[in-house]
């Protein structure tokens, strides 16, 4: 299943609406939607807050794999952004030190089993795998 | 599917969705809120990073009079989420099995 999406956050509703036709069109385990959603959104955010040089719309494909689902996230027109060279968030730091943000990346390498990055012709790929129960 | 509201026990109480598209709503609603407050939760099916953060933003406002946000009715989801994102130490959290 492959569709665009514009670059705005009231667009995650139409994502949720995708993954939600895309496991039940495969019948795939309802418990792995959360760690599925949790990945779209924090990309999808992640590349509509900082990517604002270009208009191009963002496609999500979501694919079968095995039990599991993976799905790749192609941004066009963009510099190169690999999330795997963040910087880890410090989860252990107290309350006065905390600050909103910067969570979200961390959260999907926290719940995906894989994520992987390529960049080619100034177009951003990132591909994360949620694995099955039974793979 | 989002709302956001206070229960005849003067418990606030999120429930559906609490993602990007949402969370400017929910941190409008808890800006305004005073004193201890109690979030319950169990109606809560989805929260992303940007609903830790009004949760977060909100909790520091707070804990700054020595009150803060004690949260209750916590699901298993938001239980992982609570805990990858260290939250599980800075708030008080009550989970859905806890009553």
């Amino acid at each position: 299943m492959k569709a665009s999406f514009p670059r705005r956050f009231s667009a995650l509703t139409d994502i949720v609406t995708m993954t939600e036709a895309f496991f039940a069109g495969e019948g795939l385990d309802a418990s792995l939607r959360p760690a599925t959603d949790l990945c779209l959104e924090e990309l999808f955010v992640n590349m509509v807050t900082y990517n604002t040089e270009t208009k191009e719309p963002i496609t999500i494909e979501l694919q079968r794999h095995g039990q599991g689902i993976r799905a790749a996230l192609t941004d066009r027109d963009v510099d190169r952004f690999d999330p795997r060279k963040v910087a880890p968030v410090d989860v252990e730091l107290p309350l006065e030190q905390r600050e909103p943000g910067g969570l979200g990346l961390y959260l999907v390498f926290k719940v995906a089993d894989a994520v992987h990055y390529e960049y080619r012709e100034r177009t951003s790929r990132i591909t994360f795998t949620i694995e099955g129960k039974h793979d | 599917m989002f709302e956001i509201g206070t229960d005849e026990a003067g418990h606030v109480r999120i429930s559906g969705r609490l993602d990007a598209a949402k969370a400017p709503r929910a941190q409008t609603f808890l800006d305004r809120q005073d004193g201890p407050c109690v979030i319950n939760l169990g109606g809560l099916e989805y929260i992303s990073s940007a609903g830790l953060g009004v949760l977060l933003r909100t909790h520091k406002r707070l804990m700054a009079n020595g009150e803060g946000i004690r949260l209750v009715g916590v699901g298993p989801h938001l239980r992982d989420i609570f805990s990858y994102s260290g939250f599980d130490r800075l708030f008080d959290i009550e989970t859905a099995a806890d009553g």
